[in-house]
Order: C-alpha cells, then structure tokens, then sequence
C-alpha cells in the first residue's frame, strides 16, 4: 500500500475570499451536525448492553447439566451439589494469570476421597482483564461476564468470592446464554464498522 | 418638576426592566450556548437540572457564588476589584442607547423604549466599546500573573485595531441616515423602507468582524485562548467575580453589540405588523436574537486566528477596505443626494 499524498491549496482564490466560502462550508457542516440526533449515552440512566464476549468481571459457571465432556470425566472424583461451582481446582487459571497473587484457591480431600473446593477469591484490584485465566480452564467453569460497574467503597469490595462468582455465572448464563458467541451482535453490525471480510477460495 | 420627577421615574423603570431583561437573558444565553455546543458536537448539553436543564443557569450562579474566592498573592487589590466593574458597567451601558420600539403613549405620557435618545449615540456605542477594553486589562494587570497579563496585551491588541475598524464601517451608515441618533438610524431606514445592509454589506460583515473582536468571540478570542493561556486575562478570578467577566464579555456584550447591528443594518423594528402593538418588540428581539445566534453558531464553527492574523487582518485587510467603502459611499451620497 503506498501513501497518498493530497494536495492542498495554501492560499484561498479571489472567490473564495470575497463570499467567505470556506467559512459557509464549516458552518454548513455544524449546521448538519446541529441537527444530528446526539450520540450521547445518559450513563446512570441508560447503560450501554456490551457484546457478549466482553471481558468484565469473572464469574463460575455451575453444575447444571450443561457440563463439558472433560468435566463429565472427573465428575465421580469431585464432591459438588447442583447450582454449586464447577472449579475443580486445578490452578490452571492461576498458572495462566500475569498476576498470579491475585488468586487464592485452597481444595481440601473429603473422607470418602473425593475433593472439595474450599475457596476461590480473585481480587479484582490487580486484575488487567486478558481474559487468559478463562482461556485456561479446562472444565468450562471461569468466565468473564458483561458487568462493567466494578467499583466499590472499600478494598475488600473488590475481591470476588466463590459466592458471588456462582451468582454472576448463573446470572449471566440466564440473560446471555441464549446469544451465540460472538463479538458483534449480527454481520451487518460488524460489516458497518469494519467492512466485508472476504475469504480466500 | 413635576415634569422632571415624572421622567426620572420613567427613566427609573425603564432601567430596571432593561436591567432584569439584559441580565436574565444573559444569563440564559450561557444556557443557550451550552445546548447549541453540545449538539453542534453530538451531545446533549445540560439535561439534569430542571426541564431540558432550564435551571442550569440558576445553578451555575449558585455554585459560583457559593465558591471561594482567592486573590492571588501580589494582587493590586482595589484594581482586581475595579477590573470586574469595568467590565460589566460598559457592557450595561450600552443597551442604554439601543431602541427596542416606537414611541407610544401611556396616559397621555409618551414614552421612548429607549433609555437616553441622544443623538450622539453611536460615539456612546464606541466610548462603551474602547470602555470595556479597560476590565480587561485592569483584570491582567491586577492579578499578577503572566497569563492573565498576556491575554490583557492581546485584548488590548485587539481592540486598537479593530475600533478603528468599527468606527469606519459604521460611518457608511451614518452618511446614509444622516444621523447618528440610534432612533434616527432606524426612523431613516423605515422611511425608506429599504434595510441598510442592502446599501452597506461590506460595511456590514466588516462590522460583523469588529463585533466578534469586541466580543471575544471565536475567531478572535486569543485573549482567553484556552488552549495557551488557560483562560486568558480571567484567569486568577473565581467565584462569582470570575462568572461576571465572560457574563460581560460573552454574553452581554454580544447582545449589545448584535442590537446595535440590528439598528444599523436590519432596520431595527421595522418588519410586519403580525403581533399588534407588541410586533416592534417581537421584530427586534427576533432579528437580535437571530444574530446572537450566528455569533454562537460561528463560535463553535471556527478555529482560532493567530494573535498576528488579527491584527495584520485588520490593519492590512479591513481598514483599507472599510476606508474605500466610506469613501465610495461618501461619493455616492454627494451626487444623489442621501438623507439630506
């Protein structure tokens, strides 16, 4: 691709000058733009819906009959309940994480032999959201959610807890998972911002 | 003296509704501007407070005079204080020579809506606008900051080249009318029945040009340069004394000047009786107001001139070009025979 380069004009001609014709085109292009519906987002009252595959805070999706096949391997070697976390605590995640410290998952072996996940803390602070964590999980468990409001009053606010990473899994499961898993919302969406895409072959 | 004590109390009134009115409309003009800003640029503008953010002035008001005011350390304190009057003051003053309507009687008194018919009024409208120049520099200098002074030093630029501009382009009109009585101006156009902007365009967009300069309005407000001098020569002010020189500069004083202009060259009242005896009114403020709303809408147009454009436009541009419209005009007048 070479660059192209584009003329301009450094001086105005006698025309030009006199009917003030640059000056029309701006104002013709404000007028345009005056008229315009704004793209403003009024953020605490409207919030914008963010694509699927947003990487907002993470969530456990829970045993519900929708296990991987991997999960369904292991399933007799691991004490779990229905609507519980699927985490086997495989540490997969925080092996995956730039910023390992910011897991604290702890597992405990039951009696009858079967394992148990104790405790599964992310603290949000030092989270950079790449989303590689949820790439690493073997049996379907970690992901991350749309939730974008992630503030909170206090430090301790921000460390999400096996209870509520259950709660935004089953939450985002229930209002997304119908959605198919994708980025843009429909071809014609993506196609507006990013043209066609045309395959080779 | 029954006479005089009558004239002052109508003189009185005339003031103070011409005080409230100016004012208010000022401040809503900040509303008006805030709004026509954010959907020239795909915003909303204010919103929140009240209907369609109607009350945003009131509350702006309030915060500014809720908020603390420092002075800087250094500052000429009664020039700092002086500086705010001398900016508002010349802004007031010059609605006193504007008319808003023909003369009419109430009880047998007959009653000007203007607040001095003199018939020096347009050396009023210049002594006013070279006035203003000096809250502005007042305002740089007491506040002993480099900011402040740089933007005062231009203002003061400015406004050197550009009265000189405005004095020579109003002179066209003048000639024309024969007078320089505001209502005389406006009496001779409805005589005519020909607005003088169709005698005098040149004149016209040179005083355009002069307003915008006068007004610190884009694109000749590099005394309050956002972008280099923070806010120019207000910028060590805060509070409500900070709120009251872009309420001067900005608003009243484009208003004034858009009134002016609308006497000089759109025939000031004149225009279709469509709203009985209030139709001289309505025409006034609509034509006003339509212009405010140019000066606004080119506001958010326009990128800034450099501070040697400005002076190097008027000096080199405008005043030989407003010399030859004068003289043209006056060759004109002489041989046909103007107002007489």
């Amino acid at each position: 691709m070479s660059i192209k380069r584009l003329s301009r004009k450094d001086y105005l001609n006698l025309v030009e000058a006199i009917f003030f014709i640059d000056f029309l085109k701006g104002l013709s292009v404000t007028l345009r733009n005056l008229f315009r519906k704004p793209i403003t987002t009024e953020y605490p009252q409207e919030k914008l819906t963010p694509p699927k595959r947003f990487r907002g805070a993470h969530g456990h999706f829970v045993w519900d009959g929708s296990e991987p096949d991997s999960l369904k391997a292991i399933e007799k070697f691991m004490s779990y309940e229905r609507g519980k976390s699927r985490c086997v605590a495989c540490y997969m995640c925080q092996t995956a994480c730039p910023m390992p410290t910011l897991f604290r998952i702890e597992a405990v072996q039951l009696p009858d032999g079967s394992k148990k996940v104790t405790r599964f803390d992310m603290n949000l602070l030092n989270c950079l959201f790449c989303g590689l964590c949820v790439d690493a999980c073997p049996v379907g468990c970690l992901t991350m959610t749309d939730l974008y409001e992630l503030a909170g009053y206090s430090r301790r606010d921000e460390v999400l807890r096996m209870d509520r990473l259950e709660q935004h899994g089953v939450d985002f499961s229930r209002r997304r998972g119908d959605e198919p898993d994708r980025i843009w919302s429909n071809d014609r969406e993506r196609e507006k911002l990013w043209g066609k895409i045309e395959w080779s072959g | 003296m029954n006479e005089f004590v009558l004239s002052l109390i109508v003189t009185l009134v005339k003031i103070g509704v011409l005080l409230g009115v100016a004012l208010g409309l000022g401040a809503y003009l900040t509303w008006f501007e805030r709004k026509l800003a954010g959907h020239i640029q795909a915003r909303l503008g204010p919103t929140v407070v009240g209907p369609f953010g109607l009350l945003q002035p009131l509350a702006d008001g309030l915060k500014l005079m809720t908020k603390e005011s420092i002075i800087p350390k250094g500052a000429d304190v009664p020039v700092y204080y002086l500086a705010i009057m001398m900016a508002v003051a010349p802004a007031i003053l010059l609605f006193s020579v504007i008319p808003f309507g023909p003369e009419f009687t109430v009880f047998g008194y007959k009653v000007k809506p203007i607040i001095s018919d003199v018939n020096i009024a347009l050396l009023v409208v210049f002594a006013m606008g070279s006035l203003a120049v000096y809250g502005t520099i007042f305002s740089g200098w007491a506040s002993n900051s480099k900011y402040a002074f740089i933007g005062s030093l231009r203002k003061a630029a400015v406004i050197i080249a550009y009265e000189v501009v405005l004095g020579f382009s109003v002179l066209g009109v003048v000639l024309l009318a024969g007078t320089m009585s505001t209502v005389g101006i406006v009496e001779a156009q409805i005589e005519r029945g020909v607005w003088f902007i169709f005698y005098q365009p040149v004149a016209f967009i040179l005083f355009l040009f002069c307003m915008l300069a006068e007004s610190g309005r884009v694109p000749f407000d590099i005394q309050e340069a956002e972008a280099e001098l923070v806010t120019g020569y207000n910028v060590e002010y805060g509070g409500m004394r900070f709120g009251a020189l872009p309420l001067a500069e900005w608003y009243l004083n484009t208003m004034a000047l858009s009134a002016i202009a609308v006497v000089l060259f759109f025939g000031g009242w004149s225009g279709p009786n469509i709203l009985g005896a209030l139709s001289p009114y309505f025409w006034f403020l609509a034509k006003m107001f339509g212009l405010v709303f140019f000066v606004l809408w080119l506001h958010w147009t326009l990128p800034r001139f450099q501070a040697k454009d400005i002076t190097e436009i008027a000096w080199k541009i405008m005043l030989p070009l407003a010399l030859v419209n004068v003289l043209v005009t006056a060759v004109v007048v002489y041989t046909f025979g103007g107002a007489g």
